[in-house]
């Protein structure tokens, strides 16, 4: 059962580096390759990044995710400190806000919150019934702009 | 490939983009390169226990599918907004029995034009972004938006 005493919590502050060999790596996971040389050249290339209009290698659009729960252990801690249960959880919304490019080498920092916390249907109701959790995350980039906005939205039934 | 404003129309259709049939290396693959290791995508005894009859693809990896198709037609650097929910789960093709199964893990996205606008002072595009597998089960729904010039 979801914690609502943990609503509007913010999760310790933290930093990474955005490394050209996890973009070449997510890149080939998500475009379902074998190897770095079968992803589009903008996600191996600095070159090519940079005649497409970018500072250095961009990211793919849900490149994010892998590291936005970094933080208070990783996801399954998130998961636990919000006191759901892993075998009833659904991911039910994603919800990405885009306002400057990240690029390999930015230094991105992460504020995650819980932001909302709530019952869906009634609990009498079976089927319809769950408690959602949101967590929003901004990403800052090392000249202290907000590269991103992420909106994770959880269900436990 | 850069596409400009005046050249879309509301009611065109996104160029259709269809995945290869996923396995469970590629959510292994997948599990490695985000990170996220919820047992339910990789390890079957877990997708049993909780009354499973197989390991399921990460939401997030059908959403990455869509960015896919997405920045297959505009580049990343137009894309202002990516949202979705998630509609049902996706189980990965067998591969004793692949020509029984390739149906359920293939992933075919489609969408469609339905704003032109102007924001930020941007010129904009607002388009409808449906994710669903050969057997027609969808497995997301949203929209993501575009500046272009």
């Amino acid at each position: 059962m979801a914690d609502k005493s943990k609503l509007g919590i913010e999760f310790p502050l933290y930093s990474l580096k955005v490394e050209e060999n996890k973009i070449a790596e997510f890149a080939a996971a998500v475009a379902q390759k074998e190897d770095k040389d079968h992803i589009k050249a903008i996600y191996r290339d600095v070159d090519a990044a940079k005649n497409a209009g970018y500072e250095n290698i961009p990211v793919p659009p849900t490149f994010p995710t892998s590291f936005v729960f970094w933080t208070g252990g990783g996801l399954l801690d998130i998961v636990n400190l919000v006191g759901a249960d892993l075998s009833k959880l659904l991911h039910s919304e994603e919800d990405y806000e885009y306002f400057t490019p990240i690029c390999a080498g930015d230094v991105i920092t992460c504020k995650m919150r819980v932001a909302d916390m709530y019952d869906r249907g009634k609990k009498e109701k079976k089927g319809r019934y769950a408690q959602v959790t949101i967590l929003e995350t901004e990403l800052i980039n090392q000249r202290g702009e907000l590269v991103l906005k992420a909106r994770t939205t959880f269900m436990e039934r | 490939m850069t596409i400009n404003f005046d050249a879309i129309q509301v009611g065109d259709a996104i160029p259709a983009f269809t995945a290869p049939p996923i396995t469970r290396t590629q959510l292994v693959r997948y599990a490695g390169a985000s990170g996220d290791f919820n047992p339910l995508h990789h390890d079957e005894t877990f997708a049993k226990m909780i009354g499973m009859d197989h390991v399921i693809a990460h939401g997030m990896f059908i959403m990455g599918i869509a960015g896919e198709a997405i920045t297959s037609w505009i580049d990343n650097k137009y894309l202002r907004r990516f949202s979705v929910h998630f509609l049902s789960m996706t189980q990965p093709v067998n591969l004793d029995d692949f020509e029984n199964t390739k149906g359920r893990a293939t992933i075919t996205v489609s969408g469609k034009v339905i704003e032109k606008y102007e924001e930020n002072g941007e010129k904009r595009v607002r388009c409808e972004i449906i994710a669903q597998d050969a057997q027609g089960s969808r497995k997301l729904s949203g929209f993501f938006v575009v500046a272009l010039p």
